[in-house]
């Protein structure tokens, strides 16, 4: 080994290793001078570390011999073997992806005060643009319409306002805020995503993928390769919570994810905000709750003022949409903010079933109203219409 | 001696003539019974010894051939046992064997001398080459439908022997069971919201589109389905004869007066297997709950549950009307022109399939669009939600019109579709819809948009202007079809692949 080769090297060495979280990374990270940690899981010896010890749950009162035999660090070495760090480096560097190992002078501020910090960053696109006000968007994989225009409308504002968003650039409401702050043009948007650089996950988002990585930064805390593991998410969740000022959640269920997000913000004194959703719809049972504890967020001034920031003086856009008249006015208004069948506005409006469905044909045409597998949901405004 | 007598079985749901020969000579003793027979027909000579010795006509022992010609068919069931003994008779001559020239036999004999009904009477009846057919009293209304043979009908081995031989006359053939009205069939009239279902069904029944209504459980699909043969016209006499046919050669038990003139309703469980489902089975061919369908309405529940190969195995009988099973013995054709109708869950939660609520996995919801392949998927021309009514709709909502009402608008849309040369609106090619159906500015615009947007395939398209035809005809509306109609044939049409996509 020449000694060359740069802490990320051995950073992102150490962040393959087989069993290893972003906690015992840390441990790992602080347990000495990196080449000399990497050296030491090669020989083994880091099993007489009394910090790596805890960290692995090893007793610390025996002898601390470098023979007692710990299977997993048995198999650090042996995965250590067959890897050669600078190597590794050299894959990232070549891919186009940049790296920061924790301690070095392009790592993220954002991170270095933070209790549970990603060892080493890899990002697409310009780690610069973590700079400024930073806003997370976050919410339900499985939104309603109105969720998903509600995140648009949310990242385009800020976004046009100065603001990064944040999000998972997962599917439903993490995807609608990146492509509104994408639509704005403003503020470059920031990803944060739970498997490696070119394992794009879901496939659904290759392309929001691209778009975000040119126009801002999309970043983790795992080397290439990694495939998206379930309890990646949580560990994604706790950087998008330390890189946000405020998290905003649009639509979260009960259990959902995006609490998860939430409560690493809490521990990290963020400001939590919660868009209101409907009182029966289990999408938005959760963020419904966080309302109790926290700022309601009914549109991007909301977010601005918690900013700090004097809400830019914008208009309220026109009304783009020729406004229905007649019949479709009385469907549009019984179809409300809530998804709704056929059958359901049949029963609503007392009128035939031809004019319901040439009316909602007619709505949909003018984007008022959107149809997914028989479930019928007004749009709000369609200037944003991705 | 030797004694010659006619009888009749059944493969799949034909009749066969077969000639009971019954040889009897001096040797050891002993009962064979020759010509392919199965196990149920050579346990006849168990059966036919008894019955005769219970009819006071005992036997000698002596060594007795039966032959079942033609030898090379294979023989099922007990339709022979009549016809046995009374071989038995002639070739003891306790009989003489002109008595039995150019009569059929067909039943089953009881230890107790009665005669009994076996399954497929009626396609026996008909493949029978005499004058006269005899049958036990409770298979003559089946027997009658054939009008060809003079119909004759004994209780009893005893009062058959008699009846022969002329020492009493033939028994009458039992009183003719008016076809009255039969239960109450359930009426759409109790049904309250569903308003569009409700308009899917009529239109199924009007156009012979099939439908698949989607909803979660509970919703009322199954109370839907059920009131579908209502709807439907009467069978005509073919229709009504070969399903008939079908229903006796399942043994299966057929109305008053014998003839069935309501569309049956098969709802087989998911569990079925593809030999229930289109028929075949070891021995005797047996028609499967499709041909049992026949002319009416195929109602198949939890369609996602079914195996693949069960719904895989529908798509050729749905495009040709009937199905030809063949095994290493057999090859027989069903019948089976139905009205499918199915319903699904729209994920595996089912509970909540609305925008927002599903609870699924992607995964899982990806496992369980493929249970239903695209080319079924592609059979139905209806598809449509299904949603639970508010508690508010069921006891304040108004109930709809009547199955009379709806069912003598889908006669006239039948009168229509008649008139066009088919049965109903379903079957009319591209080319016909060409000329039946044009359209008018505005509904090809609709059409066209669907197509922009991907909705439609080229096929798909088809489809609808076929649904659109029959709403007009409903309607009492002239081509060309005006927009309405189209714009209600496009939202009975939903796309099933946005339940899968919709997490994207």
């Amino acid at each position: 080994m020449s000694h060359s080769v740069p802490d990320e090297a051995f950073a992102l060495a150490i962040a393959t290793l087989p069993e290893v979280g972003p906690a015992r990374r840390l441990v790992l990270h602080r347990a000495g001078d990196l080449r000399t940690v990497w050296s030491r899981i090669c020989d083994g010896s880091i099993g007489c570390d009394p910090q790596v010890r805890r960290a692995l749950g090893l007793g610390i009162g025996e002898p601390m011999l470098t023979e007692e035999y710990s299977p997993i660090i048995q198999s650090w070495q042996d995965h250590a073997a067959s890897l050669d760090p600078a190597a590794e480096l050299d894959r990232h560097l070549t891919a186009g992806v940049g790296v920061a190992a924790l301690g070095s002078a392009r790592y993220p501020g954002a991170f270095v005060e933070d209790p549970e910090p990603p060892t080493v960053v890899c990002w697409l696109g310009d780690i610069d643009d973590l700079v400024g006000p930073r806003v997370a968007i976050i919410g339900t994989r499985r939104c309603t319409q109105a969720g998903r225009d509600t995140a648009f409308e949310l990242g385009y504002a800020l976004s046009a306002a100065g603001v990064s968003v944040v999000s998972g650039l997962a599917l439903g409401i993490d995807a609608a805020a990146h492509r509104g702050a994408l639509a704005a043009g403003g503020a470059p948007p920031i990803a944060v995503v739970g498997s490696g650089l070119d394992v794009i996950y879901p496939p659904a988002n290759r392309a929001l993928w691209s778009q975000v990585a040119e126009a801002g930064v999309v970043l983790t805390e795992l080397p290439l390769g990694e495939p998206p593991r379930a309890w990646h998410f949580p560990n994604r969740n706790r950087m998008i919570a330390a890189l946000a000022d405020v998290v905003v959640v649009v639509e979260s269920r009960r259990r959902g994810g995006s609490l998860s997000t939430v409560a690493a913000a809490i521990r990290r004194d963020r400001d939590v905000m919660a868009v209101p959703g409907p009182v029966r719809s289990p999408a938005a049972e959760g963020s419904n709750a966080l309302l109790r504890d926290f700022g309601v967020c009914c549109d991007a001034t909301d977010v601005l003022l918690r900013l700090g920031m004097s809400p830019a003086a914008r208009r309220p856009s026109a009304e783009q949409r020729p406004l229905p008249e007649g019949n479709a006015a009385l469907i549009l208004d019984a179809l409300g903010w809530q998804p709704s069948t056929l059958e359901d506005l049949v029963a609503r409006v007392h009128l035939p079933l031809e004019v319901v469905t040439l009316a909602l044909i007619q709505l949909e045409e003018a984007g008022w109203v959107s149809e997914h597998g028989g479930w019928f949901e007004r749009r709000a405004k369609t200037e944003f219409a991705g | 001696m030797l004694a010659t007598v006619a009888s009749a079985c059944l493969i799949g749901v034909d009749g066969y003539p077969v000639t009971v020969e019954v040889h009897m000579s001096q040797g050891l003793p002993g009962f064979t019974i020759v010509g392919r027979p199965d196990a149920s027909c050579r346990e006849a000579r168990d059966r036919v010894r008894a019955a005769l010795h219970s009819s006071g006509m005992p036997l000698a022992a002596k060594k007795i051939t039966v032959n079942l010609a033609p030898a090379g068919l294979r023989k099922t069931g007990a339709s022979f046992d009549v016809a046995m003994a009374l071989g038995l008779l002639i070739a003891y001559e306790m009989l003489p064997q002109s008595v039995v020239d150019d009569v059929t036999f067909i039943g089953e004999l009881g230890l107790d001398g009665s005669i009994r009904k076996v399954p497929g009477m009626l396609p026996m009846v008909d493949a029978a080459k005499t004058d006269v057919v005899v049958v036990p009293p409770s298979a003559v209304s089946e027997a009658l439908l054939v009008g060809k043979p003079k119909v004759r009908c004994a209780p009893d081995l005893r009062s058959l022997v008699e009846a022969l031989t002329g020492e009493a006359s033939w028994p009458d053939l039992p009183e003719p069971v008016e076809p009255g009205p039969s239960a109450d069939p359930p009426d759409l009239r109790e049904v309250r919201g569903h308003e569009v279902a409700r308009r899917a069904l009529e239109v199924a029944a009007a156009g012979g589109h099939h439908l698949l209504m989607v909803g979660p459980p509970g919703a009322g699909k199954t109370m839907l389905a059920r009131r579908l043969p209502g709807l439907l016209p009467p069978l005509d006499l073919r229709t009504a004869l070969a399903t008939t046919r079908v229903h006796s050669a399942a043994g299966a038990e057929l109305p008053p007066g014998g003839l069935i003139r309501v569309p049956p309703l098969r709802a087989p469980h998911h569990g079925a297997s593809a030999v229930a489902m289109v028929g075949g089975g070891t021995g005797a061919m047996q028609p499967g709950e499709i041909s049992l369908a026949h002319g009416g309405v195929l109602f198949l529940d939890e369609l996602g549950e079914f195996s693949v190969d069960v719904l895989e195995s529908l798509r050729q009988p749905l495009e040709d009307g009937s199905v030809r099973v063949v095994r290493a013995d057999h090859r027989v054709t069903f019948p089976a022109r139905f009205l499918l109708v199915a319903a699904m869950n729209p994920c595996p939660c089912g509970e909540a399939d609305q925008p927002g609520a599903c609870r699924c996995s992607p995964a899982a919801l990806l496992r369980y669009s493929r249970r239903i392949s695209g080319p079924l998927l592609d059979r139905f021309d209806l598809r449509v939600k299904v949603t639970r009514p508010t508690a508010r709709e069921l006891i304040e909502g108004p109930s709809g019109e009547c199955s009379e009402v709806v069912a003598e608008r889908v006669r006239r849309a039948r009168e229509r579709a008649w008139r066009r040369g088919v049965d109903a609106n379903a079957q009319l090619s591209s080319k016909a819809l060409e000329d039946c159906a044009p359209l008018k500015p505005a509904a090809r615009a609709l059409l066209e948009a669907a197509l922009v947007k991907n909705q439609l395939s080229a096929r798909g398209l088809q489809r609808v202007r076929a649904v659109a035809l029959t709403l007009a005809d409903l309607a009492d509306d002239d081509p060309p079809l005006d927009s309405r109609h189209v714009a209600v044939a496009l939202a009975m049409r939903i796309d099933l692949g946005a339940y899968y996509r919709r997490i994207a």
